[in-house]
């Protein structure tokens, strides 16, 4: 019965296209259109003249590294047929392809048949310039951004994790902090701004209570929940083996309520970032915040773009930061969220 | 308490004295008897189980002896001495393992020696403590990849690994296959044949009280009496099918006011 139903060919088998049976070849086809997608962005780019009247210093520019960028996928998907390191970029391929379209797309309806109005929607090229003549600005942006999100957040996390461990072990530091907590924690951080930019010296320490604050609510929140709902039978043990009140805190609350403390750690690093680019566009007049209003009060919109892709660059890299930090030091959870 | 460990094998077991204990717990202002002027005494290397029906109040006692609750009335003795606050020469392994699963089974069976700051010079015990629950190799997996059986034998080794004085076994089988369940119950009285505590088994199954112990206390329905006593002198291993094994068990579920279905 069993070998009847072997000798029977698969529907892929039996379609004809044997080139397809390998997936090897397969995933060189798929590379190797990519590729020619690519290359294809660099060749429109280059070849079909932009709007007359328009002057984009980098159009020639933007099709090379598009161009490049061809040439090097070309190579990957040659080298994955021998080398496994390369296969990788394979679960890619779909996602680089789409993104060659989009360019495509975006190129055409701005460049080079101009449907978009100007000067709110520059081409890609605009923004390649950005990143050629202005980058020493940028960087500048990133660093103050980078400095005080950092001591904000830190600080914010140490302060919530410390009250959350508190409130959660101590009835006399939940009875005090409890109440100011729920008054005072809902209010979104932003509300303190006015009275945080006259009370703080420098508008760079209002700037870091303002973070703290943000972050320090949910840390707090979530480190207390996470204390409070350990189970007992986790101290009786600690308990009859003969652990201290120091060693129920640090080697029992502490480590089972990690979990909870990750969640508030990230719902605190995204608060941060809300609060942090309000404070850049309100009072420091420094970072990536202040940068892209400073860019959209020239006009300079291509400016804003490339600063507004920076910022999602790093808060992406700051979360995945995270969740790598909490995969490592949760290696024992199952079933952890993968981001 | 580094003298305390290295004892002498032979007197490394300790006494048990229970005086008139009763406990209650108070229910939504109503109070609620659990135990029942419990008194026994129990000697120097004994293995005694306390048998009862499910929420008799035997895990109740067991949490005194523990030193993790305080009794209503009366008093729980060892050595002479109150027992008034839990103490690392009594240990407990309860029905559920409760491992920490942030900690690997090594550091798991570490946690004793940890928490009284012992653990740099009696690292070793931890090995023995796993090779003689038969986890040798599982010192590095965390207890989500443990099964059942396993886990069960790391809170073993956990509490064994302290050189405990009054072993405190709270059903640790219950929750265990039958099969994993019969040799768990020979290998636990080769460790308490070995290491010479003194054991005090609650379980409300009658064959693994017999098997065990050398007496079986036969407890009440709630709130908790001593119904009666019956002594297993057999030499072990015991075998069930054994005809002074099967008189004991009858005469057991009498006590327990089952023998109409034997």
């Amino acid at each position: 019965m069993s070998s009847v139903i072997d000798e029977v060919p698969r529907p892929s088998e039996q379609s004809g296209f044997g080139f397809f049976e390998s997936s090897t070849t397969r995933s060189l086809i798929g590379g190797l259109s990519v590729a020619a997608a690519w290359s294809m962005v660099a060749a429109f780019t280059a070849f079909w003249p932009d709007r007359p009247e328009s002057d984009w210093a980098y159009t020639g520019g933007f099709a090379i590294a598009c161009g490049a960028l061809a040439l090097a996928l070309a190579v990957a998907a040659l080298a994955g047929v021998r080398f496994v390191a390369f296969q990788r970029l394979q679960r890619l391929s779909p996602w680089l392809f789409a993104l060659a379209m989009f360019l495509a797309a975006w190129e055409a309806v701005t460049a080079k048949l101009g449907l978009l109005p100007l000067p709110f929607f520059p081409p890609p090229q605009a923004i390649v310039e950005v990143a050629i003549d202005d980058w020493g600005r940028l960087a500048e942006g990133i660093f103050a951004s980078a400095r005080l999100l950092a001591t904000g957040y830190l600080l914010g996390a140490a302060v919530g994790f410390v009250t959350g461990v508190a409130i959660g072990w101590s009835r006399r530091a939940g009875y005090w902090i409890h109440p100011v907590l729920r008054f005072i924690g809902p209010l979104p951080a932003t509300a303190w701004l006015p009275l945080a930019f006259f009370v703080f010296p420098s508008s760079f320490s209002a700037s870091i209570f303002l973070i703290a604050l943000a972050t320090g609510f949910p840390v707090t929140v979530l480190t207390w929940s996470g204390i409070a709902g350990v189970k007992s039978a986790y101290y009786d043990i600690a308990r009859t083996l003969g652990a201290t009140q120091r060693f129920l805190v640090l080697k029992v609350a502490i480590p089972a309520a990690m979990p909870h403390v990750f969640v508030g750690l990230f719902m605190g690093l995204g608060n941060s970032f809300a609060v942090l680019v309000v404070a850049e566009m309100l009072g420091v007049k420094a970072g990536l915040g202040w940068y892209l209003q400073w860019a959209q009060g020239w006009a300079a919109y291509a400016n804003m773009y490339a600063a507004l892709l920076l910022m999602a660059f790093l808060c992406s890299g700051l979360i995945t930061l995270l969740f790598s930090l909490r995969d490592r030091l949760l290696s024992w959870q199952k079933g952890l969220v993968r981001w | 308490m580094v003298a305390a460990i290295a004892s002498d094998h032979a007197v490394r077991g300790s006494t048990l004295t229970l005086r008139e204990v009763s406990h209650r717990f108070d229910l939504e202002g109503q109070p609620l008897p659990v135990l029942d002027r419990i008194s026994l005494q129990v000697g120097r290397g004994e293995f005694v189980a306390l048998l009862g029906p499910s929420g008799c109040g035997k895990s109740t006692l067991l949490r005194l002896v523990a030193g993790l609750d305080t009794p209503t009335a009366g008093s729980l003795l060892t050595e002479g001495r109150e027992i008034e606050a839990p103490d690392p020469s009594r240990v407990v392994v309860f029905q559920d393992p409760t491992l920490y699963p942030w900690r690997t089974v090594w550091s798991n069976v570490a946690l004793g020696l940890e928490a009284r700051g012992l653990l740099r010079t009696h690292r070793g015990r931890i090995e023995d403590a796993l090779r003689l629950v038969g986890l040798t190799g599982f010192a590095n997996a965390y207890p989500h990849q443990l099964s059942g059986g396993m886990a069960q034998r790391a809170a073993l080794a956990r509490a064994l690994v302290n050189d405990p004085k009054l072993l405190i076994l709270d059903e640790p089988l219950g929750q265990l296959d039958s099969l994993t369940r019969i040799a768990m119950q020979a290998e636990l009285v080769s460790l308490w044949q070995r290491s010479s505590f003194t054991a005090l088994l609650v379980t409300h199954d009658v064959e693994e009280a017999l098997l065990l112990a050398g007496r079986v206390i036969v407890l009440s329905d709630r709130p908790a009496r001593i119904k009666a006593e019956v002594v297993n002198s057999q030499p072990y291993p015991r075998h069930r099918g054994d005809p002074h094994f099967v008189e004991l068990r009858r005469e057991v579920f009498e006590q327990l006011g089952l023998d109409e279905a034997w």
